[in-house]
């Protein structure tokens, strides 16, 4: 076989140069372009790792735009009237809305029905649909540390609740407590010392103090087939789970944490399993040592290790784990209760089963169900106003309107989610709408819904639970779950 | 070319001489540079700590690395990277040359079926596994047919295909989809060669395996090479297919980087960045290593 060395320096101009001289010139010439090149590049990468370094830097909040602040600052102390407010927002002009894009019937009332209103006003409404709140938080931070304060950010309002309320409260990154100052406050809970207001005054345990408005309200409810399963054998008290999915193996699952319908799920079964339910996980995480808090989460962590076998994808059988499956999101879940592979599911949405059944999503033989009976958690959703507002007189107009009866009973009777607004604060004419434009429930009634519902975690223990949950459950890890607890409260 | 790129011998070359090089090439090497270097940085500043944007700065530390590599479940993660891409790679490369020598044939239905095979091309890859979910869900088309047909009792009943370890529905999509390709690729190289030499080889007396194995297989060995490599690396790097069509926990190194970057707590993302900076050191190495076992294939063969 020929070597392959002959072939390789084919190129004739080279062979037929003859002097050895000549070929080191060349060589010589090429030499310091190549080596400027590489110069020239890293000295680039280096200066932009440079600038990079100060843009990161910022520490502090940003102060922004002196109009802006001045505006905020004579708001918040009541200085300022509304219809100054509404004509500021005219001349602002815009105002970017940011929430959870992921329900069509909700973007297209949005579009067909808040954006024509906010036109009215005067104030161009655009919405910017995101696929996680957390993506919002995350821009509202990013702007925070890139310097830019009050009328100068990305942000004007966000749809938020829970964990993404925590981060940005905890950052100071909140407009203020405009809430109990918009005109519609009054059909709104605000009074500290009545136990409605509770709802509206903790976000997930954390104070809101007004600087966050309600906008909707959601409990968590299951769901069963009853063409599949019968009423009467489906589980009602949080006792017969257990025995239900023994006799069952197979036809039940639950959404993973970090998911928050996951968690929601996690914290049910820890409040059907603690001898003081709810109460227990009120506190803050530093109230509690690791120790107490292992206590208070074994019975419902080892129950759900104890019926991981019985669910979907499970070994059916105890000590055979099997692979159970636990979908990433209500609509995954959705799909594989729809597909009749689990005949029951859990999730948030009052209104979900009325509203999916006329949607042909569930099958028409689905109901509602008042599972379990020890505490369905309830809670609300609200309209946060970031610290780096570029337009905060329109987005105060925004959340303003967002809270009126006409939007709320709207939103209920278009898309199905439940009133923010206290029912009892309305006007007659209105509270009849209103009643009139809930969709029909189909098993459990509102009545029933209503009166089991409990509040949600404190939110600062959600991050522990979700650790918790991940490396007990999921990675099946052979630690203690005092070692477990301990390693979670050490994370943050 | 018409610019002066080199001096004639003897004389210093002009400014713009030695920085036309550069200058032509500045815009690939800057999107280059920018997009893909300079998020690779960023990924790896990250990993090893240095994310002032988090409020995290740990500069440098190796302890996301160790705690990666300590997880549980973490190895377990990359053997499932590397069996949901070997596999497809090598059942799609071979079944790819297997087509394109058929597709070489003429027969009744050939120039349909050399229209029809690339038809999956054109597909986006979330459609293909929305087909997936489908046709092989437990509550799927192909489920419910076995069910009318009495084959199963109940949806629990039809082998797990989706949300399963073994990972068939992930592998279906990733042949499904490559397996057109990598016939594209071996049959524009076996259409290029001509059939003489297997004329030759044949009319010599060789038998029709000695014809693929020493005459066609050799011959077609670049294009079968490149559509592998092509074909591994997106397969192990892939993200939708093990998103949505794989089990909980572990899935893939991808999945589990998203994971770790979705997480609220942000200090998870110097997690997911280690991931990211384990994946692209890894299949360097495999492809690296790929690539110099050819070219001393190629060398054997004189052709280098």
């Amino acid at each position: 076989m020929p070597s392959s060395h002959q072939f390789r320096s084919a190129n004739p101009a080279e062979t037929t140069r003859d002097s050895p001289v000549a070929a080191s010139e060349r060589t010589k010439s090429r030499v310091p372009a190549r080596g400027g090149l590489l110069r020239s590049v890293s000295l680039t990468l280096l200066g932009v790792l440079a600038l990079s370094t100060v843009a990161f830097a910022q520490p502090t909040l940003p102060r922004g735009d002196a109009d802006a602040a001045a505006f905020r600052d004579g708001f918040l102390a009541g200085r300022v009237t509304w219809n100054e407010v509404l004509a500021r927002a005219k001349k602002e002009g815009t105002v970017n809305w940011f929430y959870w894009g992921g329900n069509e019937v909700l973007n297209g009332w949005v579009d067909r029905f808040v954006i024509p209103e906010m036109a009215k006003l005067g104030v161009t409404m655009k919405a910017s649909r995101i696929p996680n709140t957390r993506d919002a938080v995350d821009l509202v931070v990013a702007d925070n540390s890139a310097g830019r304060g009050i009328g100068q950010g990305a942000v004007d309002a966000i749809w938020i609740n829970g964990a993404n309320t925590l981060t940005l409260g905890q950052q100071g990154a909140l407009f203020g407590s405009f809430a109990q100052r918009l005109p519609n406050a009054k059909y709104f809970d605000f009074d500290p010392n009545s136990v409605t207001a509770r709802l509206n005054l903790f976000d997930l345990g954390y104070p809101t103090g007004g600087r966050l408005m309600p906008w909707g309200a959601e409990q968590y409810i299951c769901y069963i087939d009853s063409a599949r399963l019968p009423p009467a054998k489906a589980p009602s008290e949080f006792k017969d789970l257990e025995p239900y999915v023994r006799a069952n193996p197979g036809r039940f699952t639950y959404i993973k944490p970090p998911h928050f319908n996951g968690n929601t799920f996690v914290q049910t079964i820890l409040y059907a399993t603690s001898p003081d339910g709810y109460k227990s996980f009120q506190k803050d995480r530093k109230d509690f040592t690791p120790e107490e808090f292992t206590k208070l989460v074994t019975p419902g962590f080892e129950f759900l290790r104890r019926i991981e076998p019985f669910l979907l994808g499970g070994g059916g059988k105890d000590g055979q784990r099997g692979a159970p499956i636990y979908p990433e999101n209500p609509v995954a879940n959705q799909r594989r209760f729809s597909d009749g592979e689990v005949d029951m599911g859990c999730g948030f949405g009052l209104f979900s089963v009325p509203v999916r059944i006329a949607s042909g999503a569930f099958p028409p033989t689905t109901q509602t169900r008042a599972f379990p009976r020890n505490g369905m958690i309830v809670g609300k959703n609200f309209i946060g106003i970031p610290n780096n507002a570029p337009h905060p007189a329109a987005a105060l107009v925004l959340a303003n309107f967002l809270s009126s009866p006409e939007a709320q009973i709207s939103k209920l009777a278009i898309v199905g989610y439940p009133l923010g607004l206290e029912l009892s604060r309305l006007e007659p004419a209105n509270h009849e709408k209103a009643v009139a434009a809930a969709p029909k429930m189909v098993g459990a009634t509102l009545a029933e819904l209503g009166a089991l519902g409990v509040p949600d975690f404190n939110a600062s223990l959600v991050h522990l639970i979700e650790r918790i949950w991940a490396d007990y459950i999921e990675r099946q890890s052979t630690r203690p779950l005092s070692q477990i607890v301990t390693a979670a409260f050490a994370r943050q | 070319m018409t610019a002066p790129i080199r001096a004639p011998a003897g004389e210093r070359q002009t400014l713009v001489q030695r920085l036309y090089v550069p200058l032509m090439l500045s815009p690939a090497i800057g999107v280059l540079l920018v997009l893909y270097v300079g998020a690779l940085v960023f990924a790896g500043l990250q990993s090893f700590g240095y994310a002032p944007l988090y409020g995290i700065n740990k500069f440098p530390t190796l302890e996301y690395y160790r705690e990666l590599f300590s997880a549980e479940g973490f190895w377990m993660s990359v053997g499932y990277t590397f069996y949901y891409a070997f596999v497809p790679t090598v059942v799609a490369t071979a079944l790819g040359v297997y087509l394109a020598l058929i597709l070489q044939k003429r027969f009744r239905g050939s120039r349909l079926l050399r229209i029809l095979y690339k038809l999956p091309l054109m597909v986006p890859y979330l459609v293909g596994i929305g087909l997936a979910i489908v046709l092989l869900a437990n509550g799927g088309i192909i489920a419910r047919l076995c069910f009318a047909l009495g084959l199963i009792e109940s949806t629990g009943d039809f082998p797990r295909l989706i949300s399963s370890y073994g990972g068939w529905a992930i592998m279906w999509v990733y042949v499904w989809k490559q397996l057109p390709f990598t016939t594209m690729v071996v049959f524009s190289v076996l259409i290029g060669l001509g059939r003489d030499t297997e004329e030759a080889a044949r009319m010599l007396g060789a038998r029709r395996s000695q014809v693929f194995w020493q005459v066609t297989m050799p011959q077609i060995m670049p294009g079968v090479v490149s559509a592998s490599l092509i074909v591994f690396a997106f397969n192990f790097g892939s993200f939708e297919a093990p998103m949505i069509l794989g089990a909980s926990y572990p899935n893939t190194l991808s999945v589990e980087a998203w994971r770790a970057f979705d997480d609220a707590n942000y200090s998870r993302r110097l997690s997911a960045m280690a991931i990211v900076m384990f994946v692209a050191l890894v299949s360097s190495a495999i492809l690296l290593t790929y690539i110099t076992l050819y070219r001393r294939f190629e060398r054997s063969r004189g052709r280098v």
